[in-house]
């Protein structure tokens, strides 16, 4: 579970910054005091145009980014007091995630099983079953620079799922993919749902959303406008389509 | 963890063909290359300026004249030399100019005269001073023939050597030739392993540092449950042995060439060096290159850690090389030494305790404070990497 409250992000903008914004403030907000909930076995999308904070408050629910104020929750543990604790619980995958391409695929997964300290029995039966279940075992040992993109996203999701993670974090985990490549990351998350792990992703493709998720919320100029879930939102729309309602919203704000 | 994370780092970074050369090709071919490419051109340049008959012109004197006599006299080991007569100094300049002459001799008018009445005869030479050698050759063989003239004039004055010679000074040198070597020529063994160490840090800094935010795999690395400061020092022990490795090749090549290639044909110098390379001088000498490396390794990596791309960082990294290096120069300098205000200066301090320690007169007590004042600036420049890494704006992009 994710139970994030009254979450706040600023960043402290420089000289060039100011400038490129065109401000005379010292701050940026990018993220202002939201607060939502996913539950386990559930997908949570987090939806919004470019610069609506997607990002920032995926980054911050990973640990990259420390929150300015606010909590957050991840499996229980609480992520700004605890934060190696959580991150053993967190698998992240973003569109724009690479990969060390002078590393095999094997190579990189054992790498990313020592950091999160698997055990080294379960992480040799983990690898066999995801490289099984992805068809990676025959480009295990080759480059992965030499790979293609379809391969590296196959090397991303193992490297995600390698310690078995509690809840996964996808930030707009299909991003510059084609539908062929995007489809194995459907499919994890729907895996990652019946296997009964909290899963949030960030998109603002709306098709994506309504194939996948089961509670939504949309966010826009770092605060949350809509949080429910997603049958909630169909049957309440004002508009004819998803894609419509989404612009709406936003628009209304 | 930190292990882990150097180990798969070095795996990265050995497969990194930039990293290589810098590390390991350039550094290990340096020495073999330089020694070869000095001794062959020396050689080379010895051998043509000798073996090239001069065709030296003269004015004012004629075919009878006796320094022209002696001067063809002159046995042809000292370098053959033709003598023509020139109808006019004009002649014999333009002709030097166009170097069908090597040089000319003008003699003064009254010159027969005044050689057979005893007293001083002049005899201006005319040469081109770009064309290096020929000069010394014709100041050499008139050196001789003036010789000649004084001893004929000394036995017609019945005097000796010795009675116009009232002090005969000799003089000793006191210093080894140890020390002597390492005192004049010390500085570049320890100029070549500052630019070394440089250059074996710069690629592995940049590469696994701003490299790894270019090609957006730090995120990544960032949601592991392993602490900033293990991932940094896991990645730093890499810049620190590249460094120390690129340093460490150029010792090898340098050694290579020594006692493989046997390029060194000094016997002198030969004793010296070999009279070196004992642990106790290579351990002394890695007891200054670790502060060093890991200096550079902390200087460079919050660059290459502000820094959003490879050529932004190898664009700052590039002319600080230049600040870094520059100083190693005073090396080269023969009268700066180890002093307590040298030894707390950052990269000159290793230098000359590097050229005191050649010399074999090194200070314990001034190797000390070099020591002190690189482990400190080692240890502030860690912090400072530390503080820069633990910059979430610096570290995503």
């Amino acid at each position: 579970m994710i139970e994030v409250s009254n979450l706040r992000k600023e960043f402290i903008l420089s000289k060039k910054q100011k400038k490129e914004f065109n401000t005379t403030e010292n701050t940026s907000v990018a993220v202002d005091g939201i607060s939502f909930v996913c539950e386990p076995g559930r997908v949570f999308s987090l939806l919004g145009p470019n610069g609506a904070g997607k990002t920032t408050t995926l980054r911050m629910l990973s640990t990259i980014f420390k929150p300015t104020s606010g909590s957050i929750s991840v499996a229980g543990i609480d992520l700004q007091k605890n934060p190696n604790e959580a991150r053993k619980k967190i698998g992240f995958l973003t569109g724009s995630t690479g990969l060390y391409a002078r590393l095999t695929p094997d190579e990189l997964i054992n790498y990313f099983g020592a950091l999160y300290e698997v055990n080294p029995e379960d992480l040799i039966q983990r690898k066999k079953y995801l490289f099984d279940l992805l068809g990676m075992n025959e480009f295990a040992h080759k480059r992965i620079g030499k790979l293609s993109t379809g391969m590296k996203q196959k090397v991303s999701i193992c490297r995600t799922m390698i310690h078995d993670p509690e809840v996964v974090v996808f930030d707009e985990p299909t991003s510059g993919l084609d539908v062929i490549t995007a489809e194995n990351i459907i499919q994890l998350i729907r895996d990652c749902k019946t296997q009964g792990k909290t899963v949030i992703f960030s998109s603002h493709i709306m098709s994506e959303v309504d194939l996948l998720c089961d509670d939504i919320a949309i966010i826009h100029k770092g605060k949350i406008l809509y949080n429910g879930t997603m049958k909630e939102f169909k049957a309440n729309m004002k508009t004819e389509n998803l894609t419509s309602e989404f612009i709406r919203i936003v628009h209304e704000a | 963890m930190i292990f882990t994370i150097f180990k798969k780092e070095l795996k990265d970074t050995l497969r990194d063909r930039r990293t290589l050369m810098a590390m390991l090709v350039i550094p290990i071919l340096i020495f073999p290359i330089i020694i070869t490419l000095f001794a062959s051109i020396s050689e080379h340049f010895k051998e043509s300026v000798m073996d090239k008959t001069l065709k030296i012109g003269y004015y004012q004197a004629s075919d009878q004249n006796s320094v022209i006599k002696m001067l063809k006299n002159i046995p042809d080991s000292l370098g053959k030399m033709t003598f023509v007569p020139i109808s006019s100094e004009k002649e014999l300049k333009e002709q030097i100019q166009l170097d069908s002459l090597q040089g000319g001799l003008v003699f003064s008018k009254q010159f027969d005269q005044q050689l057979s009445g005893e007293q001083t005869a002049n005899i201006t030479v005319f040469s081109n001073a770009t064309k290096v050698g020929y000069k010394e050759r014709i100041e050499a063989s008139l050196a001789i023939i003036d010789q000649q003239f004084i001893a004929q004039r000394l036995v017609k004055l019945k005097i000796t050597n010795e009675q116009i010679k009232p002090i005969d000074v000799s003089y000793e040198n006191t210093a080894s030739d140890q020390e002597t070597i390492g005192k004049l020529a010390g500085g570049i063994l320890p100029y070549f392993f500052i630019a070394f160490g440089f250059i074996g840090c710069m690629y592995p800094a940049i590469d696994l540092f701003t490299g790894e935010k270019e090609r957006g795999t730090i995120e990544t690395l960032l949601t592991t449950p392993v602490e900033r400061w293990k991932i940094l020092f896991g990645k730093m022990g890499v810049v620190v042995l590249s460094g120390l490795a690129a340093a460490s090749f150029a010792l090898i090549g340098l050694f290579f060439s020594i006692e493989v290639m046997d390029l060194v044909k000094d016997p002198e110098l030969l004793a010296v060096i070999h009279s070196l390379l004992t642990l106790k001088f290579l351990a002394f000498l890695y007891l200054l290159l670790i502060p060093l490396t890991v200096f550079f390794a902390g200087i460079m990596i919050p660059i290459a850690v502000y820094a959003k791309t490879f050529k932004e960082a190898q664009s700052i990294i590039t002319p600080l090389n230049i600040v870094v290096v520059l100083p190693a120069m005073v090396g080269f300098f023969p009268g700066i030494e180890l002093t307590s205000i040298t030894a707390c200066i950052p990269v000159v301090n290793i230098v000359l305790a590097t050229k005191e320690l050649i010399a074999g007169t090194l200070d314990i007590g001034l190797l000390a404070l070099s020591f002190f004042v690189m482990i400190s600036l080692a240890t502030l420049a860690v912090i400072i990497s530390f503080k820069q890494f633990d910059k979430e704006s610096n570290v995503v992009i």
